[in-house]
């Protein structure tokens, strides 16, 4: 009976999983604040049971940092970090901040923290610079990405907000052995309209990226999108759960503050890839292949395949071929 | 490090004009090089020919209507002096030596009768009270004269020059729409310091170089009393702590005091809404100055 038990305990931990969603208004550049702030909400997602506490991108910074962001980095031995460790005993927690590293690069981060440790850390890779958006002045971006065990039991990845408008980065965690997709985000709501399901066409991106990606990786999808306003931006909220299937386990209500717990199948992961196994199906090596291929075209070390004759090794139009020849370079491409 | 002063032996008699700390002195040369060209630029993108600034009799509006003056001939510029009836006399005749030297248009547009209007004046109570403190009628007089010079910007078909300069907008010591109002600021990135360097250089008269620095709200108004602070020190704690990006301890180490360097830290950072437009409610996909980002002045967009 002592093996049965201990089997029941390994089960409950793995088919049944609590997740609380903070989906908070972080306080600009108050990094103290927000540090009490998650706190708080761990010990009440721990009170309510939960396994896996959720927070924001920038959760313990705020989003539109500019040259606070500097001012807010901590590097990952910060005692600030520890402190907040130490309050994730028998806990999976996901928190983000300004990571600086040795060199002084300033990152957007997301930890993994379990049992007191920081168990795994993802450096944002694409940070947007376009529309509203201006990271890449203020951030360096991320070189790895890799899926983490943890103790919850399925392996988990980490991703942050933009990194979603990546197609490559969803597969390759999934590829990588995660089953729960956890994107941390502060995703400013524009494109107020009244001719989409949630009249707010961010939301309405973001709620389809979701449930692509987890049906097409099989996975649990975990979403967590702060609230609040930061400077011109209002950020939107809508946390969810996505299950293996597409369908939603929990949606978050828009723009409201709050802690929101939800709870997963982890078996769901299971079922749905026996019954419906595209990650089983899918081609990395063939991907590999033709990707080095497009690399090397690019860099202009082979012939581009889809480029118009003539064009310079890495280009793909040729110049003109009228009577002018404006272009001096032209006589030496060929 | 002193700079005396290139006007006359006189003046060269009674000392050092003020005092120019060592790492915030600039190449003169090349600074009124920079500013001359940036004010011809400005007017040309924006299809101007002409230009009008307020001139109050202080260092560095006097500075500005030289380097305009330079910049496009003085028979462009307009100065405006707007006394209330309190200003000091001291302030109109200053304003006069330099229209005098520059050989520019001038014209006195007494703002009293609009400031009183409205607060009341002669036991008349106005629309805000008679009550109203000091500092609430500064900032109306600073916002009739900046009504007062967009008005003579359309007469006078000329673009308005800001004076304010980088000491004043960083400490937040201005008021919002009334003298930080402005068409373009050739010296909003120099301190009080290098605007008297560069005064100095470029011939602003003596009395001006050597007289305290005054908003001149009120009779015997100094900045330097009202904010408790000395400019050369002030500037100095803001070039390391800003332009040089040192923390505050480090700052203090250089041999300030630690709770002036903690309070101008305060002070600017109160500020930094004065320095910024206003921010619009993001909803739509594209907003302007979020992501609908054009230079103020493109193709289509010169007057004429």
């Amino acid at each position: 009976m002592r093996f049965g038990s201990r089997v029941g305990c390994y089960a409950r931990l793995v088919q049944s999983i609590r997740i609380a969603l903070g989906q908070i208004a972080p306080r600009l550049g108050a990094l103290g604040a927000n540090l009490e702030r998650h706190r708080e909400l761990i010990a009440e997602a721990r009170a309510k049971g939960a396994d896996l506490v959720v927070f924001p991108e920038l959760g313990l910074t705020g989003y539109q940092l500019q040259d606070l962001a500097a001012e807010v980095a901590m590097r990952l031995d910060d005692p600030r970090l520890s402190a907040l460790a130490a309050a994730t005993a028998d806990l999976s927690v996901v928190v983000s901040f300004v990571e600086e590293s040795a060199d002084h690069r300033l990152f957007i981060a997301a930890a993994l923290i379990e049992d007191r440790e920081i168990r795994h850390v993802h450096r944002k890779l694409f940070l947007p610079t376009y529309g509203l958006f201006d990271e890449r002045r203020f951030f360096a971006a991320g070189d790895v990405l890799r899926a983490t065990p943890s103790r919850l039991g399925p392996g988990v990845g980490l991703a942050v907000c933009e990194d979603f408008w990546h197609l490559g980065v969803p597969q390759l965690l999934a590829l990588d052995g995660a089953q729960i997709l956890i994107n941390v985000s502060s995703s400013p709501g524009r494109d107020l309209a009244a001719t989409n399901e949630v009249g707010l066409g961010t939301a309405a991106s973001w709620r389809t990226l979701i449930r692509t990606y987890a049906q097409l990786t099989t996975s649990f999808v975990v979403f967590c999108n702060r609230v609040g306003v930061d400077e011109s931006i209002s950020f939107w909220g809508g946390s969810e759960v996505i299950a293996p299937s597409g369908a939603a386990v929990f949606s978050a209500p828009l723009y409201d503050e709050g802690l929101f717990v939800t709870e997963i199948n982890a078996g769901d992961v299971r079922r749905e890839r026996v019954a419906l196994p595209v990650l089983r199906d899918e081609r990395p090596e063939l991907q590999l292949r033709e990707l080095n291929r497009i690399v090397a075209e690019r860099a202009g070390l082979e012939a581009d395949s889809t480029a118009e004759p003539g064009a310079l090794p890495g280009g793909d139009v040729a110049a003109d071929d009228g009577k002018g020849d404006p272009i001096g370079f032209r006589s030496v491409a060929r | 490090m002193t700079i005396t002063p290139t006007s006359g032996a006189a003046a060269a008699e009674r000392g050092p004009a003020f005092e120019l700390p060592p790492e915030l002195t600039i190449d003169t040369d090349i600074a009124t090089r920079v500013m001359t060209e940036f004010i011809r630029g400005q007017l040309e993108q924006a299809g101007f020919e002409r230009a009008l600034l307020g001139l109050s009799g202080g260092i560095d509006s006097a500075l500005v209507a030289y380097l305009t003056a330079a910049a496009i001939g003085p028979e462009r510029l307009l100065c405006v002096s707007m006394p209330y009836r309190t200003s000091s006399s001291a302030s109109l005749s200053d304003a006069a030596a330099v229209v005098a030297a520059l050989g520019c248009a001038h014209e006195t547009v007494d703002i009293s009768p609009v400031v009183d209007g409205y607060f009341g004046s002669n036991g008349a109570v106005g629309a805000g009270g008679s009550e109203a403190s000091p500092l609430r009628r500064g900032n109306f007089m600073a916002r009739a004269r900046m009504a007062v010079l967009f008005d003579r910007s359309v007469t006078w078909r000329g673009l308005v020059v800001g004076t304010g300069n980088k000491t004043e907008t960083l400490i937040g010591y201005t008021t919002l729409f009334g003298d930080s109002a402005s068409a373009f600021n050739p010296i909003g990135d120099l301190y009080k310091s290098q605007v008297r360097q560069l005064a100095a250089a470029i011939g602003v008269p003596d009395a001006i170089l050597r007289k305290a620095p005054s908003a001149d709200l009120w009779p015997d108004q100094t900045d330097e009393a009202e904010g408790g602070f000395s400019y050369p020190v002030l500037d100095r704690i803001l070039f390391w702590r800003v332009d040089k990006r040192l923390p505050v301890d480090e700052v203090a180490a250089l041999g300030f005091d630690q709770a002036l360097v903690e309070r101008v830290d305060g002070m600017v950072a109160a500020a930094e809404f004065k320095r910024q437009v206003p921010p619009i409610a993001k909803l739509g996909p594209r907003t302007t100055g979020i992501d609908y980002l054009y230079p103020r002045r493109r193709p289509g967009s010169a007057r004429r």
